[in-house]
């Protein structure tokens, strides 16, 4: 693009982004925000957005043309992917054109589900929630946009003064969450991608970027292509694609990660080649309260963490964890140098985990020993899964313990000030932490008379019944359960749709305004560019039409301090935009007021945002964006590094400046090993480990409904040995019957295919809802971050021809 | 940071949405006799020279010998467990009826057994002769993994050994071990697809036919 066509583009953007603060016109689509080099045509028109799926947040340019997507192509101009996109990213349109989208409200009567009109659909939920407040309940996603998550947040705790709101982030970042705040007192990372294009080696732990963020894996793979040495150490229980490309492959018995990193930190005391320098000036030493564990934790002084350590020695680590010594020396020799730069990544492999906080905070430990920490390269990164995970769920704070912008319900101080933001009588937020994700579906599913206090639960953009643990007790059991109410918006039929009592259609992505937060702290902004199908309505409308539903039968809670509806949007007269009528939603950028109102909660944990109208001209922002002198808005890249992260003292080179200690140091924790909850025994002799396909997004809703990646991966599997699946007499493809103690699962059998477990271990993935592994899965939880460990629990193969009966 | 890529950038084109098809006006008549105007003879839609290769199931002989011998009794059609034996499509003129195998829409699995040349009664298939149809050529800038990022698909469900090798993350198919069967073609999940198929051009005959 040449300077002259970037200025005006960039006046064309402002001068666009301008109109918007009216807030009464319509949103002007960015046609200007197309990149060069895209196929033209009558009446075609390039518009940006992040791409629907993963963490990794790459954007895409959309064509548009007669009022449907017509085209995807990567964006050159976004930073995160440079106009690459991974396989279901080149797809991501058509996920808006399955065949059975859900067009209309259905209200199960009698066993069947008939379709009635919205303005029924959410009288019913709101007279369910005026009857029983207390026992309704909320489950969302890390697919919630930013302002879908901020309104049901604010509808939940400031106006229902109920804390039961929990994501299925829950099931997926909660102990990258928890394994930041116990270590810098703040959440998450510190670096960013560009780590990965700078970093001399790569750990990957119990992570496989090459198929779950492809895009950012090319960044270190594209950099040897050009001839740079990366180095690639693949810490795994099974051989993926990322291992193909790892110099070094570390396989290593489940839980062994824990004492892996604990062989790292014993070595470099040992050694004596810690970062010494750093350490003192930095950081201070954690370790478990001995009756009640904390986040907090209690402080240790550096010879009690050597003593603590010393056990660990390589020998004893291979032991616990399968990986021979020489090469734990090895691991402990890199971090011990300090001339290289060291960058970490992890995903679910790492979260969930019976020890997830443990290991997250052992892995950063490992980091600050080392002095691998917050130089470019230098980084203990989590990935997440989900596109706005971070944006959503960890920052507005949609879970059962959290307000917006790193406060907590238990903290009085964070309520009052959320209370004073929302304008909301005071005492509104509830000092009760609500049920989490595990807790929440078994307070559902039990019946009301033993005490399952939940009766009313609004599931959004997630599909639980598909994705929980041990689904026949967390999700299944809800089926003849008479008065419990199951509301779930969505996009297509799902697992969960099918116990629903009532089915919203959900308009998604394009369809929608929108905003998601990635995985390197970006904030990303787009535009709606179609309509969605049928009466298929936003996500956020939802919320704000049950809200003043309830505000219309007199529910308090739905009113602020002046009587007013807590969503109030005016126009520059000073009129209210009824913005509960679908078609007024529209009249004004609800997502800019929602956005704006939230913006004052950033501050507090320097998580600062920008205005609305910066994120429509640039392809994200990172967090904290600051205003400079000449008004303009200068983005972070490394957090707690002097050189760059404005709120760092003046002359320091770090500083966590949120540090749990209030000293502005880091904690280096220590952790005992402990086994996994369940292990193989004689009766369920193999290890289950659980994940995704590079070809599918979770729970496979929208990419199992594109027929080009539908083909490339038509079923899910059961990975197996070679050498089990002879012992056993099982052939290739041979349809198979996986059983744990808490259900079955029938799968094909591949052996040698794309993942290659080792001996006693199977891998499946959990896309396909026609093969429900999560029958199986354990919902044994952190105690922390509660969440479950869907990586490991004992399972047996059976042939079909002995399998028995499921009971 | 990343280098230029040597090809131009992939763009996904979405397909039209399907518009349902409405059925054909009644033709006219009076008293039961038709009115319509006969149409032309459309010269157009002659047959087509039999010099077009077309994919033809395994074991298939000589082209000339094999639309001699072929007496277009479907059964190697029956026999496929995959459905991915057709009849040719009228418009191929002297090849309509015979069976053919459209890979975008079911590509042979190859089955150890090869039930189609079992059930060959006429003798057009079979096991004598290499079960080539033609062979897969990769399009290397339409291809995933020449595009960075990781795709591994066409190499994981090629059902021939050693057909398609990763190197460097990047599929390499065997010219000489390729069969041709179409797996490749029909899972590719490129925007556009990457696997180029073509028919083999010649088949071994049989002596004496």
């Amino acid at each position: 693009m040449n300077n002259d066509r970037r200025a005006l583009l960039k006046t064309a953007a402002m001068a666009a982004a301008g109109s918007m603060v009216a807030g009464a016109t319509l949103p002007v689509l960015q046609a200007d925000q197309a990149v060069d080099g895209l196929p033209t045509g009558e009446g075609l028109e390039w518009n940006k957005a992040p791409c629907r799926f993963c963490g990794t947040g790459c954007h895409v340019q959309v064509g548009v043309e007669d009022g449907r997507v017509v085209a995807v192509a990567g964006d050159k101009a976004a930073d995160v992917n440079k106009g690459l996109l991974c396989v279901k990213g080149y797809h991501v349109g058509s996920i808006l054109y399955g065949k059975d989208r859900l067009t209309r409200p259905l209200l199960r009567k009698d066993g069947k589900l008939t379709e009635i009109s919205w303005d029924e659909a959410i009288e019913t939920i709101a007279q369910r929630i005026f009857d029983s407040p207390d026992t309704f309940a909320f489950y969302g996603s890390g697919q919630w946009t930013i302002p879908e998550g901020y309104a049901a947040q604010k509808f939940m705790k400031g106006g229902l003064s109920n804390n039961h709101i929990d994501p299925n982030a829950r099931l997926c970042m909660a102990s990258a969450v928890t394994g930041f705040l116990a270590t810098y007192g703040v959440d998450e990372p510190a670096g960013c991608y560009q780590d990965l294009d700078e970093c001399d080696v790569l750990i990957t732990w119990g992570n496989n970027p090459a198929e779950m963020h492809p895009v950012l894996f090319s960044r270190v793979t594209d950099r040897r292509s050009r001839g740079e040495q990366v180095r690639i150490i693949d810490i795994g229980t099974r051989r993926t694609r990322t291992t193909d490309a790892a110099n070094d492959y570390l396989e290593m018995k489940p839980h062994g990660d824990v004492a892996i990193s604990l062989g790292i930190l014993h070595l470099l005391i040992e050694n004596d080649n810690y970062d010494k320098s750093f350490v003192e000036k930095h950081c201070n030493f954690r370790g478990d309260e001995a009756d009640t564990p904390t986040l907090q934790g209690e402080p240790i002084s550096e010879e009690e963490f050597r003593k603590r350590i010393a056990k660990y020695t390589p020998e004893h680590v291979e032991e616990l964890s399968g990986v021979p010594a020489d090469k734990i020396r090895m691991l402990a020799d890199l971090f011990g140098q300090h001339d290289i730069r060291i960058t970490s990544l992890w995903c679910m492999g790492m979260n969930q985990h019976t020890m997830g906080t443990a290991i997250n905070s052992l892995v950063h430990g490992v980091h600050l020993l080392s002095g691998h920490f917050g130089r470019p390269g230098d980084a203990p990164t989590s990935l997440t899964g989900q596109p706005s995970a971070c944006g959503t769920v960890r920052e507005v704070g949609t879970l059962a313990h959290a307000l917006p912008g790193g406060r907590v319900v238990t903290k009085p101080e964070h309520r009052e000030q959320s209370e004073g933001f929302w304008n909301v009588r005071e005492g509104s937020i509830s000092e009760v932490p609500g049920y989490h994700t595990v807790k929440m579906f078994e307070q559902f599913t039990k019946p009301t008379a033993e005490g399952g206090d939940i009766t009313t639960m609004f599931v959004q953009v997630t599909n639980p019944g598909q994705t929980l643990p041990n689904l026949n007790a967390l999700f299944n059991d809800k089926q003849g359960l008479e008065d419990k109410f199951l509301i779930v918006s969505d996009v297509y039929p799902t697992a969960t749709t099918a116990l629903a009592d009532l089915i919203l259609p959900a308009a998604m992505w394009v369809e929608k305004n929108g905003m998601f937060g990635n995985s390197e702290r970006r904030t990303q902004q787009w535009f709606k560019m179609v309509d969605p199908p049928g009466e298929a309505r936003d996500d956020c409308w939802m919320t704000i039409a049950i809200a003043h539903k309830l505000f219309e039968m007199g529910h308090e809670g739905m009113k602020d301090k002046d009587g007013a509806f807590i969503f109030a949007v005016k126009d520059d007269a000073g009129q209210e935009i009824p913005v509960w009528e679908f078609d007024r939603y529209y009249d004004t950028n609800v997502d800019k007021h929602l956005f704006e109102e939230y913006r004052q909660f950033t501050t507090m944990k320097h998580k600062n945002l920008a205005p609305y109208e910066e994120y429509v001209k640039a392809r994200g922002l990172r967090w904290p964006v600051v205003e400079q002198e000449d008004g303009s808005w200068r983005e972070t890249r490394f957090r707690f590094s002097g050189f760059d992260d404005p709120f760092v003292k003046a002359g320091e080179e770090f500083e966590f400046y949120h540090s749990s200690s209030s000293d502005g140091r880091a904690q280096i924790w220590f952790h005992e090993y402990q086994p996994p909850p369940e292990m193989p025994d004689e009766e369920y002799p193999m290890w289950l480990c659980t994940g995704r396909v590079l070809e599918h997004w979770h729970t496979g809703t929208m990419t199992r409904r594109v027929s080009q990646l539908s083909r490339a991966m038509p079923t899910a599997y059961v990975e197996m040995h070679l050498e089990d699946a002879q012992a056993a007499n099982i052939r290739q493809g041979e349809i198979v019957t996986i059983e744990s103690r808490r259900g079955v699962c029938d799968l094909p059998v591949w052996i040698d295919g794309r993942g290659r477990p080792p001996r006693g271990t199977i891998f499946v993935p959990f896309f396909d809802e026609t093969k429900l592994i999560n029958n199986c899965t354990l919902e044994a939880y952190d105690p922390f971050s509660k969440q479950p460990d869907y990586k490991k629990c004992a399972a047996r193969v059976v042939k079909k021809t002995t399998a028995k009966v499921p009971s | 940071m990343r280098p230029p890529s040597r090809f131009p950038a992939l763009v996904t084109r979405l397909p039209k949405p399907e518009v349902e098809e409405r059925p054909l006006a009644q033709p006219r008549s009076i008293g039961g006799i038709h009115i319509d105007p006969v149409p032309p003879t459309n010269l157009t839609g002659k047959p087509l020279a039999r010099t077009i290769p077309v994919h033809r199931p395994p074991g298939a002989i000589d082209e000339f010998q094999f639309l001699a011998g072929c007496t277009r009794c479907g059964d190697c059609i029956t026999a496929c467990p995959y459905n991915a034996i057709v009849q040719a499509p009228d418009r191929l003129g002297a090849v309509a009826g015979t069976p053919v195998i459209d890979a975008d829409t079911s590509a042979c699995l190859m089955c150890e057994d090869f039930p189609c040349i079992a059930s060959c009664e006429p003798g057009v298939l079979v096991d004598t002769i290499p079960p080539i149809m033609g062979t897969a050529r990769i399009t290397e800038h339409l291809c995933l993994a020449h595009h960075s990022t990781t795709c591994t698909v066409c190499s994981e469900r090629c059902p021939v050994d050693d057909a398609i090798a990763v190197t460097d993350g990047k599929p390499v198919i065997k010219e000489d071990t390729c069969t041709g069967c179409g797996v490749c073609r029909y899972v590719c999940p490129a925007p556009e697809n990457a696997i180029l198929l073509m028919p083999a051009f010649s088949r071994p005959g049989l002596p004496n036919a």
